[in-house]
């Protein structure tokens, strides 16, 4: 292990990076089972069809489960910032991170929806607080 | 008929940090003592089963692990293999070892850990895979979204997660080798630094420097045939494959497969368990384990822990050197050694009376591996 192992921060294997650049959020569909599911792969994991399409997701989802890095372990990564898994509306789940509010207002349960965000040379789909203005008045733009 | 296979030798050398010393040479020391405690000599060994810590290369080139470590021991085993399964790579090469020995390919096995993790330059906040691409590092955040959800779902709270790394500290000081013996109380806990919320630096095991090796045989050839040696009584592995955007990923571990598939393998529940052996690379996932093995219901460990239970003198002999998190980061080997101390009665004042039923695990990687021993004397 040494300095020089620094991580490789880009979404490795993407197949579809111009959908990103487009907003449009895509997970893998079984055409044999029906199965959706992220990331990317050749096979179902469900039932092992190798008939494997693409379907738009509506960009809506949950937090599954989060945290909050207090400690930085990368110079493009500041703390704090929230880590989330997001469990999307219709069922396949990723890493990604909840931008838009500060960090303590994350919790399990938290209705987010998808914004497309550039980073470095990349297209990530991060998540915002979906907001009830009544409810959350402070929340106001998309900046973290 | 077939052979019977039981732990007769131990060693580790010191833990912590061991500036100068290269990895080879620790593990040799381990080795060293580890056969001379079975009585065997050089020429006795023929399988040699290793498990490198994080900062060892499994293959460098095109040499793997156990030829690199094998040449500098100058023996020609009938039997080698290196283990990848991250923290559960020190029960599984145990596990190696006696199917080998059982199924007759070798006599008298070697199993071996080492690490200069702590002196190596480096860190251990590598990126997890695609995901680094979002800030994903380590694996104190992966465990963090564990514990989160246990958090969330049961109530779980700061101080349950701190009575594993009280107690933890406490049984090191009982421990004269322990790297940390420094007691720690829940103020102090509340005061480590947050790394990766709901963990806190007291969360975290150690890294260390240090290497520790079991030797196993067939029992017909114990050096001492009037020293019975440790009975593997029970193995068992269980692991996670898919993704970590797998429904309950961050809601079990193997574990809560694995654990009491093995225990039922002999007839027992973690109720008949006189000392357990639990890895300890993050506290929740001592909680995690207590719930997986049977010692409490799911969602229960926070309170089973609360009060002492797991402490020195408690009801449950939890990890009596401090294990990882106090003893030293021996990848689970130094947990199978102080298990074969414990039910040899060698364990001196961390002597559970009586101990006869030792459990042992391993948890590995991105919480995808298990492995499971149940030792007897």
């Amino acid at each position: 292990m040494n300095d020089t192992a620094r991580p490789d921060t880009k979404i490795l294997a993407d197949p579809f990076p111009d959908a990103r650049r487009q907003g449009r959020l895509l997970a893998a569909e079984c055409r044999a089972c029906g199965h959706l599911f992220l990331p990317f792969g050749p096979v179902c994991p469900r039932c092992w069809s190798i008939d494997i399409g693409q379907r738009q997701m509506s960009g809506a989802g949950e937090v599954a489960t989060f945290t909050i890095y207090r400690q930085s372990y990368h110079p493009d990564f500041p703390a704090p910032y929230v880590l989330a898994l997001i469990a999307l509306a219709e069922g396949p789940r990723l890493i990604s991170n909840v931008i838009g509010c500060a960090p303590e207002q994350v919790h399990i349960g938290m209705a987010v929806s998808v914004r497309f965000v550039p980073r470095g040379d990349q297209v990530l789909p991060l998540f915002v607080p979906v907001t009830s203005p009544a409810r959350n008045p402070e929340i106001q733009g998309d900046t973290p | 008929m077939p052979r019977k296979a039981v732990i007769t030798g131990i060693g580790h050398t010191a833990f912590g940090r061991l500036e100068g010393r290269s990895v080879r040479d620790l593990e040799i020391e381990a080795i060293r003592l580890a056969v001379a405690d079975a009585g065997f000599e050089r020429a006795d060994i023929d399988g040699l089963i290793t498990d490198p810590g994080p900062a060892q290369p499994v293959i460098d080139g095109i040499e793997p692990h156990y030829l690199a470590l094998g040449r500098q021991l100058g023996i020609d085993p009938d039997f080698v293999g290196t283990e990848v399964l991250g923290g559960a790579s020190s029960v599984s090469s145990v596990q190696r070892a006696v199917m080998a020995i059982e199924a007759g390919l070798c006599s008298v096995c070697l199993c071996v850990y080492g690490d200069t993790a702590l002196s190596a330059s480096g860190s251990f906040s590598y990126g997890r895979g695609a995901e680094a691409a979002f800030g994903f590092f380590g694996a104190t955040g992966l465990h963090a979204l564990a514990a989160q959800r246990h958090m969330a779902r049961y109530g779980t709270r700061p101080e349950h997660l701190a009575e594993v790394a009280m107690a933890a500290r406490a049984h090191a000081m009982q421990t004269p080798h322990a790297q940390l013996k420094r007691p720690l109380d829940l103020d102090g806990y509340l005061a480590s630094r947050m790394l990766a919320e709901p963990l806190r630096r007291a969360d975290c095991c150690l890294i260390s420097d240090g290497a520790a090796a079991v030797v196993v045989c067939a029992a017909d050839r114990l050096a001492d045939l009037a020293t019975p040696g440790i009975n593997v009584l029970a193995m068992g592995q269980a692991h996670s494959l898919s993704t970590i955007a797998n429904a309950d990923h961050f809601d079990q571990t193997p574990a809560a497969r694995c654990g009491p598939a093995t225990l039922a393998r002999v007839g027992v529940t973690a109720a008949d368990v006189d000392v357990a052996l639990l890895y300890d690379c993050f506290t929740i996932v001592v909680l995690m384990q207590l719930e997986a093995y049977g010692f409490c219901r799911l969602g229960e460990s926070g309170p089973f822990v609360t009060g002492g239970r797991i402490a020195p003198g408690g009801e449950l002999a939890l990890n009596p050197t401090g294990g990882l998190m106090a003893e030293g980061y021996g990848g689970g080997m130094l947990h199978v050694i102080e298990a074969v101390r414990q039910l040899r009665g060698t364990a001196g004042a961390r002597q559970v009376a009586g101990a006869r039923l030792a459990l042992v695990s391993g948890h590995g990687l991105g919480m995808n591996t298990h492995a499971s021993l149940v030792l007897g004397g």
